[in-house]
């Protein structure tokens, strides 16, 4: 069987969805921050797949530019997730809550 | 001659502005001859412009500088002495110089002595400027001027509630008056295009009566305001809550006959209009009985002088309604004379009285008090028009004109009327002057005024005297060059004799019944004082407690009203829209709860919606998504 | 330096606010007096070089500040605002020269200079976005008075200054922005400037639009029913300086826009909506009125009266005559003198007694003389009495207004009536009768500094009700040509038979 773009696509869905859910009801935040790249991951295969689909290599930049991203992202992320666990000696989210209207 | 002209019309403004730089300081007599002083001159050079007029000169017309113009309005400071308005003049500094001198006196003792004066001659300031204007807006300016005037002096004791109760009331009650008026300015300048009077009234010819009537009908309300005719009278008796003197010179001489200059000045206008000429003449000649029966049963000394104003301010609208204009002016001036005489002469009473003015607590004041007795009598023989005084001629002929007229239900009213004032006026000097003393026993002791005030007095009782004998064929004359020129002679001479020794006879008799009733002990008749027409008339046809009950206190509980409404309906609805945003805030506010993934789903929900209209609205509209969907395979 | 005027006049308080931070706290008082006196100088000045027999616009001066979209620093006075910017000067220096508040005063006079920006920058701008800038500028000061130097209602009061008149100018912000779209889409260019503006005729469904747009941002500042709620707490809870500018300078702001953008803009509209803001004009000056009457704060009864002078003032504007328009021109300075005058006085008993009741007052005219002969002349000339300002002011609005509608102008005339009711009850029970409070037997009477800033009013009072030829001739002139504008723009066979066609200017078009 042939991979085609719309095999991708489905994957790419498949993966949006699962990081969705996992940003919906992880309380984690190390696992929110999973979740996170999953998401990010997911339509990163999407922009190559179509990028390659069309020949155009500006959804293979934007891929690339998205990884760099997420990662400096992660990086900043992870150096709050933990000066936060040192502080509070958790990560739970349902905790953080300072934000409240 | 416009030396003499500004001459007239500014010193008396000097004055006031002279007394008024000592208005807060102790009573200072300088502050009280200065302003006679000038007004004295105000009257020389009155009286040279009168000797100018009738040698035949030219009107003056000046010029001072402009008041306002914008558009096609022009309004300048204009004056113009003519044989109409110098007449006026004439009658405003004779009675009020005489009421100036009068006023040192009668002022002696009281600390605004000096703020008196101040206002005094401001008033006269205004009334100069009323009656020499060459245009509306200028006898406007007078026209309101007087009017605070009348104001400041009605209140002139402001720590009486009931003086300054009745300067407001008067106030107010002038300013509906005035808005009419500003209405007739209206309709004058956006029909003729000037409201210069010559402009003016060369160009009423031409227009419809239908405006012609409106211009009258509101210039006329106007006149009423001022001249405290029916239904706007109540403030004139109410206003005798201020000085005497004051009561002399503007609510009897001057100001409250602002309203019968105007009818005389417009008389153009009015002869185009003859309709409302009679229905001017109808409610004068109400006004005249009116006023005659308030003033039959009254207790209070000025207020009877007041309604007697009243009623022969209905005579002169009569005469100017029915086109008569000179006889009008005529009586104005006759009656200014001894009204204003009548009321000085209450004023010396008063002030022998410790300000009573209960003439039922007075009596048998001929002995201490001669010559203000004299002076009050003569007063009431001309008011009541006995010949040869002045009543006689002006009076009398004002109930010709209405017989010439053919208005015979005017006539037979007048006539009534004029047996009704004999009757009042009588009745007031029997009770004062005659009679048993009814004082001594409230321990009052009444003495005679300054010997300079009765000496003050004494011009106007000559001219009480002698204004109509003397003047009436030079007046005449004179005044019949701008006034119409209508000689009312009943022709035969049979009618003439029978109608004048008629009311002669008529008057005599009143009098006679006046003296029977009140020149003796006093006795108070129980069962007409309970009558219902005693009580009517004693509460003036309870037109006051009308006024209090449905204007005075309507207004203040509308106005608490609105209040409310703006309270609790404008304002309220402001706030309401207001508290909507503020209210959604504080209920929706629960949604920031602070946690991430709580926020995380409103996100998630968000995008979605947001999507999914943005695919509900592109959706088959758009060409070239529907080509991508195509190419993706989805469609 | 004359070319610049204008914007001298603008940016050397601001200048000088920001200098009198580093001014210390003791030498304030006489610094902001020093810059005041300058700028109202200046001001004079002003009207000394203006000619008045021009009726365009003079000083004019123009830079581009975002050229791609039209928008330009334009500033330019003609005879209508040329006197609103005196006035605002002009009670700038007073309010400083009386001031009697002692809390925080260096920031007190900061804010008034830069209030005093604003406020000449809106009557100067020509530019409707420069308009809107100075316009919604001027609320940041008020609302900082209101706030700090206010009584006890002071944050709820100011909050509802600000936002009901922000949002009123959201609505003309809109309006403005179509406008000059509009403009883009007739000619190809972007322009926001008003002259600009002028010479584009709109079709009537459009300027009804746009006149709507507009009349939010206007009717609120002036304020108009039923928008007028937010005036009685402002003034309410106001310091005196505060109610004084703001009831002599801040109020006119809208009267003015609704000269300066609505009737030259949109002519046919302003004829269409004529009789509706009539009628309101009518409501305002009969309710508020009466309200007036109902109050029992005397600085109530003088906000109230404001609120129903303004009527007179906006039933004068939709005249579109030149007698009702230059009377109500004129009737807006008019109303800042003695409206002003009328707060200063309110603010001397205050200061003595820190209460506003009138029931707590009476026989004041045994005790203060001075104080009570001041406060009757300010108060004839408030009920409008001939040979005082506001007398030329609403005479010749109402004489404007009797051409359009005679039943209208009976009713508005009313004014005169109960204007008289309120303000003479309200002076009989402060003034009038015995003294009745232990308190009130040894007030003193009006001192040297209050007489500094009520001395100066009463004559302009009277001075300006006597001769007003000086400041009416170049309004008229400016007015003319404003009617004329209206008169030519008008699409209407109507609008054109209403607003009347100027003599003069057509003998000139025929040579």
């Amino acid at each position: 069987m042939e991979i085609t773009l719309q095999h991708y696509l489905i994957l790419s869905t498949i993966l949006f969805a699962i990081g969705l859910i996992g940003v919906m009801r992880r309380k984690n935040l190390l696992l929110l921050f999973f979740a996170t790249e999953i998401l990010l991951n997911a339509v990163n295969i999407a922009f190559a797949a179509i990028s390659s689909y069309y020949g155009d290599l500006t959804g293979q930049m934007f891929a690339f530019f998205i990884i760099a991203i997420a990662a400096s992202e992660v990086a900043v992320g992870l150096g709050l997730l933990v000066l936060w666990y040192k502080r509070t000696g958790k990560i739970d989210l349902d905790a953080m809550t300072s934000m409240r209207g | 001659m416009e030396f003499y002209l500004y001459t007239a019309l500014f010193a008396p403004i000097v004055g006031s502005l002279f007394a008024a730089l000592f208005g807060m300081s102790k009573k200072n007599i300088i502050a009280g001859i200065v302003p006679t002083a000038l007004l004295f001159v105000s009257f020389l050079a009155s009286l040279k412009l009168l000797i100018y007029i009738l040698g035949g000169g030219e009107p003056i017309e000046v010029e001072l500088m402009t008041w306002m113009a914008t558009g096609d309005l022009y309004v300048p400071y204009g004056f113009v002495v003519d044989q109409v308005s110098v007449t006026m003049m004439m009658v405003v500094t004779t009675v009020s110089t005489v009421v100036h001198i009068y006023s040192i006196g009668y002022m002696d003792h009281d600390k605004g002595f000096n703020r008196f004066f101040s206002y005094l001659s401001a008033f006269v300031f205004s009334m100069m400027v009323l009656v020499m204007s060459d245009n509306f807006l200028g006898l406007f300016i007078g026209w309101e001027g007087v009017g605070v005037c009348s104001w400041l002096l009605i209140g002139f004791w402001y720590h009486k509630e009931s003086a300054t109760w009745a300067a407001n009331e008067a106030f107010i009650m002038n300013r509906i008056a005035d808005l009419a008026m500003l209405i007739g300015i209206f309709l004058v300048y956006w029909n003729t295009g000037s409201i210069q009077y010559n402009e003016a009234f060369a160009a009423m010819p031409a227009l419809d009566s239908s405006v012609l009537t409106a211009m009258g009908v509101f210039l006329f309300i106007g006149a009423m305001g001022k001249s405290a005719q029916f239904p706007l009278h109540t403030w004139l008796a109410d206003a005798m809550e201020g000085p005497t003197p004051v009561s002399a010179l503007i609510h009897a001489a001057t100001m409250v006959t602002a309203g019968v200059y105007l009818v005389v000045r417009a008389n153009p206008l009015y002869d185009l209009i003859p309709d409302i000429g009679v229905m001017i003449a109808s409610l004068g000649a109400f006004v005249a009985m009116f006023a005659a029966t308030m003033a039959l049963v009254n207790r209070d000394m000025k207020r009877i002088i007041a309604y007697s104003t009243l009623s022969q301010l209905g005579y002169m609208f009569v005469a100017a309604g029915l086109g008569a204009y000179w006889v009008a002016l005529f009586h104005l001036m006759a009656h200014a004379f001894f009204k204003a005489l009548l009321f000085l002469g209450a004023g010396n009473v008063m002030h022998a009285m410790h300000n009573e003015l209960d003439p039922f607590k007075m009596g048998n004041l001929k002995t201490s008090m001669k010559w203000t007795w004299i002076l009050m009598t003569l007063a009431s023989v001309a008011l009541a028009g006995i010949y040869p005084l002045a009543g006689f001629f002006s009076k009398d002929l004002i109930l010709e004109v209405a017989f010439i007229e053919q208005h015979y239900i005017l006539y037979t009213v007048l006539l009534l009327t004029a047996g009704l004032t004999a009757f009042y006026s009588f009745r007031l000097v029997a009770l004062i002057f005659h009679g048993d003393d009814r004082h001594t026993a409230n321990g009052v002791h009444p003495h005679e005024a300054y010997n300079f005030m009765l000496w003050g007095m004494l011009p106007l009782a000559i001219l009480a005297v002698i204004a109509g004998m003397v003047f009436k064929t030079p007046y005449y004359e004179m005044v019949t060059q701008v006034l119409p020129a209508i000689e009312y002679h009943i022709h035969s001479a049979t009618t003439y004799w029978i109608m004048t020794i008629g009311t002669q006879l008529f008057v005599i008799a009143a009098i006679v019944f006046a003296y029977k009733k009140y020149a003796k002990a006093v006795k108070v008749d129980k069962k007409v004082e309970s009558g219902f027409l005693y009580q009517l008339l004693y509460n003036q046809y309870f037109i006051p407690q009308f006024y209090e009950e449905y204007f005075t206190k309507m207004y203040r509980q509308l106005s608490d009203m609105m209040w409310k409404i703006d309270q609790k309906v404008v304002d309220a609805s402001v706030d309401g829209v207001a508290n909507i945003f503020y209210n959604t805030g504080k209920k929706t506010h629960t949604m920031q709860n602070g946690n991430l993934s709580t926020m995380l789903r409103w996100m998630v929900i968000g995008t979605v919606v947001l999507l999914a209209l943005a695919a509900a609205f592109t959706l088959g509209q758009s060409e070239t998504v529907v080509e991508l969907l195509s190419g993706l395979g989805v469609i | 330096m004359l070319d610049h005027i204008l914007s001298i006049l603008i940016f050397f308080p601001a200048l000088a606010a920001v200098l009198g931070f580093i001014v210390h706290k003791d030498s304030m008082r006489a610094y902001g007096i020093i810059v005041a006196t300058v700028e109202f100088i200046l001001s004079l000045w002003l009207w000394y070089s203006f000619d008045s027999s021009i009726s365009g616009m003079q000083f004019m001066e123009q830079a581009n500040l975002i050229p791609a979209f039209g928008i330009s620093y334009l500033l330019g006075v003609d005879g209508i605002s040329l006197f609103i910017i005196i006035m605002a000067s002009f009670f700038t220096m007073l309010g400083i020269a009386t001031l009697t508040e002692t809390r925080r005063i260096k920031d007190l006079i900061i804010t008034l200079l830069f209030l005093q920006m604003t406020m000449i920058g809106v009557f100067a701008a020509l530019d409707a976005i420069l308009f809107y800038v100075f316009w919604e500028l001027s609320l940041v000061p008020m609302l900082l008075i209101i706030g700090i130097w206010g009584g006890p209602r002071r944050i709820y009061a100011s909050v509802k200054f600000f936002l009901y008149t922000f949002a009123g100018s959201l609505v003309m912000l809109v309006g403005m922005l179509f406008m000059a779209f509009y403009y883009y889409q007739a000619t190809g260019q972007w322009s926001f400037s008003l002259l600009e503006w002028y010479r584009l005729i709109l079709p009537e469904n459009i300027q009804y639009w746009l006149f709507v747009a507009f009349f939010f941002g206007f009717a609120i500042k002036v304020p108009m029913f039923p928008f007028h709620t937010w005036l009685p707490y402002a003034h309410g809870q106001a310091p005196t300086i505060g109610s004084v500018i703001l009831a002599a300078v801040l109020l006119k702001m809208g009267t003015y826009a609704f000269i300066r953008f609505s009737l030259p803009l949109f002519p046919d509209a302003s004829v269409f909506f004529m009789y509706p803001i009539a009628v309101l004009a009518i409501i305002m000056i009969i309710y508020t009125a009466m309200v007036a009457y109902a109050q029992k704060d005397i600085k109530q009864v003088v906000a109230y009266s404001s609120v129903s002078h303004m009527g007179v003032i906006i039933l004068g504007t939709f005249a579109l005559n030149v007698e009702g328009i230059t009377g109500s021109v004129f009737l807006m300075i008019a109303h800042g003198i003695v409206s002003g005058a009328l707060f200063l006085l309110v603010g001397v008993v205050y200061d003595r007694r820190h209460t506003k009741l009138m029931s707590d007052f009476g026989g004041l005219a045994h005790v203060m003389p001075k104080y009570a002969t001041i406060f009757g002349i300010m108060m004839m000339a408030s009920v409008g009495l001939p040979l005082t300002i506001n007398f030329v002011g609403e005479f010749l609005s109402l004489l404007g207004f009797y051409k359009q509608s005679h039943m209208m102008t009976l009713l508005a005339g009313t004014a005169i009536i109960v204007g008289a009711i309120y303000m003479l009850a309200a002076y009989k029970k402060v003034f009038f009768g015995e003294v009745t409070k232990e308190e009130n037997k040894n007030l003193k009477d009006v001192n040297k500094t209050e007489l500094l800033g009520l001395i100066p009013l009463t004559i302009i009072a009277i001075w300006l009700g006597i001769y007003p030829k000086p400041v009416l001739e170049p309004i008229n002139n400016s007015v003319e040509s404003v009617v004329q504008l209206m008169h030519d723009k008008a699409i209407s066979p109507e609008a054109k038979s209403v607003i009347p066609s100027i003599a003069k200017f057509e003998t000139q078009e025929a040579h």
